[in-house]
C-alpha cells in the first residue's frame, strides 16, 4: 500500500499548470484533493510518473456566485453554498466523511468521475457547465453530457485542466429532492436518486446503481446492476423507493 | 520545505511518494498515529492539519509543506493528557486503543467546530472512524462530557 515513485510539481498559476501538462503528456497527472487518486496510487492501480499538485494555484479556488473553481473543497461548499441550487447543500453531507470533505474538491471528484459519487449525478441533474484549459488549444467549455463519458472517463485530455464549473440559476419556487442509501453515512452509495422540478418539468437522475448516473423518465427506465455489495434485485428495489421519495420531496410527477 | 508538527518545525526530507502518515511514523517516530486501511476508510490515521481533521494516509507529506499538524502526541504536552483524553479514560472509551488517536483527532475537530454535538448527531459525525472492539457508546459519552452537553 505504498505509491510508486513520482516526480512532484507544485505550480502556482494555471499557466504554469498547463505548461507542465503539455511538457509531460501522458506521464502527467493532476492532483487535487487526493482523496480518490492517492488510494488508487497506494494500491498501484495508478502509477503516474509525474504529479502536478494544484494546491498552490490560487486561481482555481475562485468562488463567484454560481461559478466555482475546481479546487474549492467540499467542506467549503458545505459551509457556504450561497448562489448554488439548494440540492447541493442537501447532497454534500453524503460526499464522503467530513474528514474527506476537508480535502476533497468539486473539480477533483468530477475529473475522477466515480459513477457512484454524488457530484457526477448532480452535474447531470443540474446541467453543470465545465471550463477547461490547455496550453496549446486555450479554453473550451462544455456541458455535463459531453464532459462525462463513462465510469472514470471524462473528455479531459492529458494536457488539460478543469478550471471551473458553473451552476445554473435556480428559479424561486423550484422543487428538489435528494436521497441515497449507504452502509455507513459518508460511504459510497449503494443506490441514490435526485430530482428537480423546474418550471413544472420533472427531472430524475439515479446514481450508484451500477453504471453511470442516468436520467430516468419512468418506472420502467430504472435500471440497476448487482455486485459484491448488493444484488441487482435489491438495488432496483431500493432505487425505486428512493425515486419515489425524491419525486415526493420535489413535488414532481411522471 | 518544512512542516510544523506539534509545535516543532521539521524539514520534509523524504520522497514525494511518502504519505503524511508514514512521514509522521517512520521519519519523526511519532507512532501514536496509527495506520489501518491505508485508503481512507477506517479513520485510524486521522490527524489535525491546520486545525482540520484529515486522513494522514491520503496526503503526501510534501503536500503539507508549510502546514501545522497536530497528532495525538501533541494533545498531551509534557505528558499531561487533555480533557478529552481524560474523558476517554473515565468513560472507558477505548479497549485495544488502535482507533483511539483517530477518534481523538476527529473529536477535537468536532469540539472546535461549533457543530451541535448530541447523542443524535454524533453517530453520523463519527461515521468516518471505525472502532472494532469498544463500541461507540462510551466514545460518544466521553465527547459529550467535554462538549458540556447531555451526560
Amino acid at each position: 500500500m505504498k505509491s510508486a515513485p513520482f516526480e512532484y510539481h507544485r505550480p502556482v498559476s494555471i499557466e504554469e499548470t498547463v505548461d507542465l501538462l503539455a511538457e509531460h503528456g501522458d506521464d502527467g497527472k493532476l492532483l487535487a484533493g487526493g482523496q480518490s487518486l492517492i488510494p488508487l496510487m497506494a494500491m498501484r492501480l495508478a502509477q503516474p510518473a509525474v504529479i502536478v499538485d494544484l494546491a498552490g494555484v490560487a486561481a482555481l479556488r475562485r468562488r463567484e456566485g454560481p461559478v466555482v473553481g475546481a479546487m474549492v473543497t467540499n467542506a467549503q461548499l458545505e459551509r457556504d453554498s450561497a448562489g448554488l441550487p439548494p440540492i447541493v447543500a442537501a447532497a454534500l453531507p453524503h460526499v464522503g466523511h467530513f474528514q474527506i470533505r476537508n480535502r476533497g474538491t468539486i473539480g477533483g471528484s468530477l475529473a475522477h468521475l466515480d459513477p457512484a459519487a454524488e457530484w457526477p449525478a448532480l452535474a447531470l441533474l443540474l446541467g453543470l457547465r465545465f471550463r477547461i484549459r490547455s496550453r496549446d488549444r486555450g479554453e473550451r467549455e462544455m456541458g455535463a453530457g459531453e464532459f462525462m463519458i463513462g465510469p472514470l472517463t471524462t473528455d479531459l485530455r492529458a494536457d488539460e485542466v478543469l478550471t471551473e464549473v458553473t451552476f445554473p440559476v435556480w428559479p424561486v419556487g423550484a422543487g428538489w429532492g435528494f436521497a441515497e442509501v449507504a452502509r455507513r453515512p459518508g460511504d459510497f452509495a449503494l443506490a441514490g436518486a435526485a430530482c428537480t422540478v423546474v418550471g413544472g418539468r420533472t427531472r430524475v437522475v439515479t446514481f450508484a446503481t451500477g453504471g453511470m448516473p442516468q436520467v430516468v423518465e419512468d418506472w420502467d427506465g430504472i435500471e440497476a446492476g448487482g455486485d459484491l455489495h448488493a444484488s441487482a434485485a435489491y438495488r432496483r428495489s431500493v432505487t425505486r423507493r428512493l425515486v419515489k421519495q425524491v419525486l415526493a420531496d420535489a413535488g414532481g410527477s411522471w | 520545505m518544512v512542516i510544523t508538527v506539534n509545535g516543532s518545525v521539521h524539514p520534509i526530507d523524504v520522497e514525494p511518494r511518502v504519505t503524511l502518515a508514514d512521514f509522521l511514523r517512520d521519519r519523526l517516530r511519532l507512532t501514536g498515529t496509527h495506520l489501518g486501511c491505508e485508503h481512507g476508510v477506517c479513520g485510524a490515521c486521522t490527524v489535525l492539519l491546520d486545525g482540520e481533521a484529515v486522513r494522514s494516509c491520503l496526503i503526501f507529506a510534501i503536500q503539507a509543506a508549510g502546514c501545522a499538524v497536530t497528532t495525538v502526541e501533541g494533545m498531551a504536552p509534557k505528558g499531561r493528557p487533555s480533557r478529552l483524553q481524560v474523558a476517554f479514560e473515565t468513560h472507558r472509551a477505548f479497549q485495544c486503543g488502535f482507533c483511539t488517536p483517530g477518534f481523538l483527532a476527529t473529536a477535537e475537530a468536532l469540539l472546535r467546530s461549533g457543530e451541535p454535538l448530541s447523542r443524535e448527531t454524533l453517530p453520523r459525525l463519527l461515521a468516518g472512524n471505525i472502532c472494532r472492539c469498544t463500541g461507540y457508546q462510551p466514545i460518544i459519552e466521553a465527547i459529550l462530557e467535554v462538549a458540556g452537553g447531555e451526560c
